[in-house]
């Protein structure tokens, strides 16, 4: 292996688990993917020039379809972006080896299990009206604000875009609670993630078994009818459970 | 290591099949650097920051605009073209082409059908299955 290549580790599956030919990851060109294995462990890897940096477009996109191809079919524990070895022998030792039984026992807990996202945005008009029928404030400014210079009614613009985050944020709330009361007979646990968008309605992680996934399908669309017109919403998955993984302390009850 | 909830986390990016990929990769999963330490490769990374930062100035000026292109006493379409292109911003450009990439796996229940159900191409297998 010439001297600037190593190893780029996208995440660790069972032994028993065979990798399609052919199939590629990160790098310019993209390395082939394959198998390291140890014991009853397997790390998907692929040869990486570091010589160059990793963060394209391409390069993410690799790494997670890699990752959640193969949660539809075992269970992985996905490692964050960027995972760089040294050498084969290194990842079999210092990864597969000195961590053996810890990760068999957390692939385990994922047997059967894969990671969905649930991601709703309100639909700007509706949210928008809504604010403005309902808050005298608001609509009060807003017509004030139509007969005034955009630099003359910057304190006003601030005052209504203010209103309306904080009705956007109850609203954030209150409908990732129904989502997750909702959701809560089919899965097992959920992470409530950080809205990315200011009309984000829900953005959430849910850790599903298989065989429930026609339930959150059905409980999905449900909900999809309720909220037509206002959120539209996306369900993400399989994916690998990177909101589920974690090095820290054990939770006594992980889930709900 | 067990399964531990995090509440919180990271965030960034705004719809599309890209910033859907950032949101999860780049700041949740197992960190190497707990596991390995002598054999650890430092590697530089590029990364592309789609994030909107909400709750901010640019977000409420972005509010206040938007209700002063919304049609209250029109019909309930208002403005869509306009209003759509606004809301996406930058990072729309920037994503436009992983989206398409990534489009076998997002499935939008406002337009579905039932043909688009499919799984993600499955690249592993397991022995015996």
């Amino acid at each position: 292996m010439p001297a600037h290549t190593a190893v780029y580790v996208y995440g660790i599956i069972p032994a028993d688990t065979e990798i399609e030919s052919g199939t590629t990851g990160v790098g310019d060109p993209p390395g082939e993917v394959r198998l390291v294995r140890h014991g009853d462990l397997a790390a998907l890897v692929s040869d990486v020039d570091v010589s160059k940096p990793l963060g394209r477009p391409e390069d993410l996109m690799a790494h997670e379809e890699l990752l959640d191809g193969a949660a539809g079919d075992v269970p992985v524990l996905p490692l964050r972006f960027g995972a760089v070895v040294s050498d084969d022998k290194a990842v079999a030792s210092e990864l597969l080896e000195d961590h053996h039984d810890e990760f068999t026992d957390a692939l385990n807990q994922l047997e059967g299990r894969a990671q969905y996202v649930v991601k709703g945005r309100y639909d700007e008009q509706t949210a928008l009206r809504d604010v403005l029928t309902n808050n005298d404030e608001a609509s009060a400014l807003r017509e004030q604000i139509a007969g005034m210079d955009e630099d003359a009614a910057r304190d006003q613009r601030m005052r209504l875009g203010e209103i309306i985050n904080s009705a956007v944020d109850q609203s954030r709330e209150r409908d990732t609670q129904v989502l997750l009361d909702t959701m809560a007979d089919c899965v097992e646990a959920s992470v409530v993630r950080e809205p990315t968008h200011e009309l984000d309605a829900v953005h959430t992680a849910l850790l599903v078994q298989t065989d429930q996934v026609p339930d959150l399908e059905r409980a999905l669309d449900g909900l999809a009818a309720d909220w037509n017109g206002l959120i539209e919403l996306r369900l993400l998955g399989p994916q690998a459970a990177y909101d589920f993984v974690g090095t820290t302390q054990p939770s006594p009850s992980p889930g709900g | 290591m067990t399964m531990v909830q995090q509440t919180g986390g990271g965030s960034g990016g705004s719809a599309s099949g890209l910033a859907d990929v950032i949101d999860t990769i780049l700041d949740k999963g197992l960190v190497l650097d707990a596991f390995v330490r002598v054999s650890l490769v430092g590697i530089e990374l590029i990364t592309i920051d789609v994030r909107v930062v909400i709750a901010s100035v640019d977000t409420y000026l972005r509010f206040a605009e938007a209700c002063n292109r919304l049609d209250l006493t029109g019909d309930k379409e208002g403005l869509p073209g306009l209003v759509g292109d606004m809301t996406e911003g930058g990072a729309k450009h920037k994503t436009k082409g992983a989206l398409e990439a990534a489009g076998d796996k997002l499935r939008d229940f406002a337009a579905e059908d039932d043909s688009g159900r499919g799984r993600q191409r499955q690249k592993t297998r397991r022995e015996g299955d």
